[in-house]
């Protein structure tokens, strides 16, 4: 699957939370929006609800199985999650393994 | 009662999981039964899946079957137990690793991957089934006690991070129930057994309907204020 396409499906995810954020919460997303860690806007429950939909979307709606949380991710030196555009990074990593 | 309710029981086959799958059966739920063996009944709303509770993988892989097989899930007990009693320092090392994939672990995978299939949803409940040895701490006991004292502390750890879905998260702690479990104990152990149920503040087997009593009451849709709690049967605090 190529990075646009995740892109897409990655922010598509994000907004859908964000969607549920009161109104002075609303934020703009982008390949550079923060998802962890000083920056973010993002709090750490909603990471956990958009990693696990983006987990469960790859797997029903693409036939993909991957795990967003295993060990590799988390021994990563730049974390998956420090930025939109490192979980696009990621993801495409482990959809090009399949 | 619970009709258009999904309800997974872990440990289906047998004993108390065997009790509450009938009990969920019989009030109109689709019951998802995991157990490690086949299923020991048949429903036309009785559907099984044969998993072994103590390794992660096969629970995952279970749990991708149920969410492509069913829309929801409603109400999850997590039942399934294995116990061996032997004094610590002569525990064979691999029915303590045993008790701890499966009395503990197996608990967090499964509700872990319940919880994921619950979001958004109708309100989800998670009901683990604790035993009294958490609280008597019995000697010979150790792992099997130290597991059902953790799945109260799971419980009430998810209620904490599961709040936001709408699901609850509590523990029942049972007393020993007269099963044909009971029986496959040694003359000793059901001689043990005995004397700490004599022991109770009501001194006295529990039965089946003491224990679907507390599950209907947590699982009920009037009980969304009620979670991290645990209640014992018997009288034991």
């Amino acid at each position: 699957m190529d990075k646009e396409k995740i892109l897409k499906i990655v922010i598509n995810q994000i907004e859908q939370v964000i969607e549920t954020l009161p109104d002075n919460q609303k934020f703009k997303v982008n390949e550079d929006t923060a998802l962890f860690g000083p920056g973010s806007n993002i709090d750490s429950l909603s990471l956990v609800s958009i990693i696990v939909d983006l987990e469960m979307l790859f797997s029903n709606e693409h036939n993909i199985e991957i795990s967003l949380t295993d060990d590799r991710a988390m021994a990563r030196n730049e974390s998956p999650f420090s930025s939109v555009k490192s979980l696009v990074d990621y993801i495409t990593e482990l959809t090009n393994e399949k | 009662m619970y009709k258009n309710k999904v309800v997974i029981v872990t440990g289906s086959s047998r004993g108390v999981g065997l009790e509450i799958t009938k009990h969920f059966l019989s009030n109109n739920a689709i019951v998802i039964g995991l157990s490690k063996g086949s299923a020991s009944h048949k429903h036309s709303n009785y559907y099984h899946f044969s998993v072994d509770l103590g390794k992660s993988d096969e629970i995952n892989s279970c749990f991708k079957k149920i969410a492509k097989q069913f829309e929801k899930i409603d109400i999850v007990i997590n039942n399934a137990a294995v116990m061996t009693s032997q004094y610590s320092m002569i525990m064979p090392t691999k029915n303590a690793i045993d008790m701890v994939n499966v009395n503990l672990l197996g608990v967090f995978f499964v509700s872990r991957e319940a919880a994921k299939l619950m979001r958004n949803k109708s309100p989800g409940r998670i009901i683990n089934i604790g035993s009294m040895a958490a609280s008597l701490e019995p000697a010979g006991d150790s792992i099997y006690a130290a597991c059902k004292a953790g799945i109260s502390t799971l419980a009430n750890v998810m209620a904490k991070e599961f709040s936001i879905y709408n699901i609850t998260c509590n523990t029942l702690a049972i007393t020993a129930i007269d099963t044909d479990m009971l029986r496959q104990h040694s003359e000793t152990g059901q001689t043990k057994i005995h004397q700490i149920i004599n022991n109770l503040p009501i001194p006295r087997y529990a039965s089946a309907d003491d224990i679907l009593n507390v599950i209907d009451f947590f699982a009920s849709e009037k009980s969304s204020y009620i979670s991290a709690q645990t209640i014992y049967l018997g009288g034991i605090n």
